[in-house]
């Protein structure tokens, strides 16, 4: 094993699109062909590619063995995938790489979710015998969850409304959003409920994308970039899918990474939270212990754009742009997986020669 | 030109699962009337497991008879069902904790609207007439609505659940795609050459996946209704689930004279399995033009099915291995 650290040396993502008349291979060739040109480096100096994708999301069975064509598969590659979101690509790429024989890994994730109905497709990540047969899919799982938090006298409609407002309005500067509006929160909880007591804009937009990332370890990294936004840790944790067997209203498996990577070890300046329902907000705020010093989705976050599987992704490429730049020194990007919260992936980041 | 209609395909898997003998159990209960839960220490879970959810432990097996009344926990309306959900009209998803269990199962209440609902309400399990051993045989009410019904028993323990997993989807065909498919529908091969490998692609994915960049209509050449058989197989259809061929048939990839890639997935109904060999040179016969359809067409791999009525041997010397040895899939 190498102690030596490993960074983000280059970045990219496509926008969230609400439907991208293309391919999903198309979509990761030119995130690949940006990362190799930022870096000037050869398909083929890369030693390690690994994606995160989902089958049934556009329902082609195999459509992940078509994504390598994006990253170019000849002369045959060294390559990984994970059927989870690209975060946890990073995760196993991370891992590769402390192992300390290779220098450097290509990171992706993509997802088209508009060919499909994600309501009908998601219950079937569920218990097969208990909660699929009875379709009960995220949405439903993140209504019970908010009117827990409303039961405990955790949050409010208002409170969950104010997430949506600010989010949107963040989104305006980012050019990758799918929905970004200046929209005042009376305005927002005047519109029906759709999963009460949620609102459709308590939901994530049904989004196709991809992002990708290139790590690489201690002096690889430095002959790259100026800039490397080191990887001080990542840790990822899973929770029961069966929800009445956990508290809705908490995120232990949060709370643990965030003590496990030693989180509030330093002052936190950005923290990316992969929201998909704005409830979820009000309790990864609490289980990471954020305090009003630390800028929350500057992104928008997942309700302005989800390309489901590229989303966690996208949260860690939305830090590591902001160390870069300088406007931020330490941040953390968080990536979730099932429904309600079930299972979460932070990964702490800080810039520094 | 007329728009192509969107792509729609359906996704099924027919899956049957053992339950093991906890699941199996609750099942059966259910299906005769009685929820049951499981005793994990001093607690009774329900929906019954075979392992204590905190430690992971395998539990002894100790099933208790829980409900059929509950207190709701946590409650959502769904303002507009899904196809796969329990009732088509609005109604609750809940998570209710059931008369002797300490934990919560999540389930459907069919309520009269969301004024109905309350978190600390009592509901009630129903009976569907209608019993398939499955998590769906039962729906809760609120406790006024609730009548109580006789429910006949089954016959013999559940051991195994079926599950039909059925999704539909639909995209708009891309436009190399469509260009390609309005090149069948006109009686011609179009493909796409790529500008840095020189590579022809036919059906194109709309990029050169060697030179990894992407294609455009200045690309697309058009190519001949004739080429070499590049490799085949002979399937014996087996009788899954979708299956529609009954007879041995061939899969041929054939290779049109001035591409890189063989147009793959061909079938071959009209040739005799023992004449059929690499290395022969065949040509496409189009259906009439008012009887060409674009049926099956995907944006991954393309499809000739309903514009090709077959392929015909031209009587040509068959090709020497060279030409084709390198482009065999």
């Amino acid at each position: 094993m190498s102690t030596e650290e490993i960074a983000i040396v280059a970045v990219a993502q496509t926008p969230s699109y609400r439907h991208y008349n293309d391919t999903e291979p198309s979509l990761l060739m030119t995130l690949v062909n940006q990362i190799l040109a930022d870096t000037k480096l050869d398909r083929h100096d890369i030693d390690f590619t690994i994606a995160g994708s989902c089958d049934y999301l556009s329902g082609l069975p195999f459509a992940f063995v078509s994504n390598v064509d994006g990253f170019g598969a000849w002369p045959p590659v060294y390559e990984s995938h994970v059927e989870m979101d690209g975060a946890w690509a990073l995760f196993e790429a991370w891992v590769r790489l402390s192992m300390g024989d290779i220098d450097l890994a290509l990171v992706a994730g993509s997802g088209k979710s508009s060919p499909g109905s994600p309501r009908e497709i998601f219950p079937l990540q569920t218990d097969p015998y208990y909660t699929a047969p009875l379709g009960f899919d995220p949405v439903s799982a993140a209504g019970l969850q908010a009117q827990a938090l409303i039961d405990a006298g955790k949050a409010t409609e208002r409170d969950f409304a104010e997430v949506v407002s600010r989010s949107r309005r963040s989104a305006l500067a980012n050019p990758n959003a799918q929905v970004a509006k200046d929209v005042s929160v009376d305005e927002l909880l005047k519109e029906p409920y759709f999963a009460s007591p949620l609102r459709k804009h308590d939901l994530p937009p049904i989004s196709d994308g991809a992002s990708a990332l290139l790590i690489a370890r201690g002096d690889k990294a430095r002959e790259l970039t100026d800039k490397p936004v080191w990887i001080r840790g990542i840790d990822h944790r899973m929770e029961s899918h069966h929800l009445g067997l956990r508290d809705l209203t908490v995120s232990d498996s949060t709370r643990i990474s965030a003590e496990k990577l030693g989180l509030k070890s330093g002052p936190v300046d950005v923290a990316e939270l992969c929201v998909r329902y704005s409830p979820e907000e009000i309790i990864l705020v609490e289980a990471l212990g954020l305090s009003g010093e630390t800028n929350i989705n500057p992104s928008g976050g997942p309700l302005c754009g989800h390309p489901v599987m590229a989303s966690g992704l996208i949260r860690i490429i939305e830090v590591a742009e902001r160390i870069r730049s300088g406007e931020a020194q330490r941040g953390v990007g968080h990536a979730a997986s099932g429904g309600a919260l079930q299972q979460n992936l932070l990964c702490l980041m800080e810039g520094g020669a | 030109m007329s728009e192509l209609p969107p792509i729609t395909y359906t996704l099924e898997y027919p899956y049957t699962r053992t339950t093991g003998p906890v699941v199996g159990a609750f099942l059966t209960a259910l299906r005769d009337g009685r929820i049951l839960g499981s005793r994990c220490g001093d607690r009774v879970i329900c929906p019954p497991l075979e392992f204590d959810p905190d430690t992971a432990e395998p539990v002894a097996q100790d099933l208790v008879e829980v409900g059929p009344g509950g207190t709701v926990k946590s409650w959502t309306w769904i303002a507009e069902p899904t196809r796969k959900h329990p009732f088509q009209q609005p109604f609750a998803f809940a998570l209710i904790v059931l008369d002797g269990a300490d934990t919560a199962l999540s389930h459907a209440v069919k309520a009269r609207g969301i004024d109905a609902m309350s978190t600390g309400m009592r509901v009630r399990a129903q009976w569907r007439e209608e019993r398939a051993s499955a998590v769906t045989d039962v729906y809760f009410v609120p406790e006024a609505d609730a009548v109580d019904t006789y429910v006949p028993p089954g016959e013999g323990e559940v051991e195994l659940t079926e599950h039909l997993i059925s999704l539909d989807f639909k995209e708009a065909i891309h436009p190399f795609r469509e260009r390609f498919a309005r090149g069948l529908i006109a009686g011609k091969f179009i493909g796409q050459k790529s500008p840095v490998s020189g590579k022809v692609y036919i059906p194109s994915k709309g990029y050169d996946p060697l030179a990894r960049v992407a294609m455009t209509e200045a690309d697309d050449v058009e190519l001949p209704p004739v080429g070499i058989v590049a490799g085949y197989t002979v399937i014996t259809p087996v009788q899954y689930y979708g299956q529609k061929e009954t007879e041995p048939y061939i899969r041929a990839s054939i290779l049109l004279d001035g591409a890189d890639q063989p147009l793959g997935q061909q079938d071959i109904k009209n040739i005799p399995h023992d004449e059929f060999r690499s290395g022969m040179r065949l040509r496409a016969v189009f259906r009439p033009e008012s009887e060409r359809k674009i049926v099956e067409m995907d944006n991954r791999w393309g499809s000739t099915g309903g514009v090709i009525d077959h392929w015909e041997p031209t009587g040509e010397p068959d090709a020497p291995p060279e030409k084709y040895l390198e482009h065999l899939f």
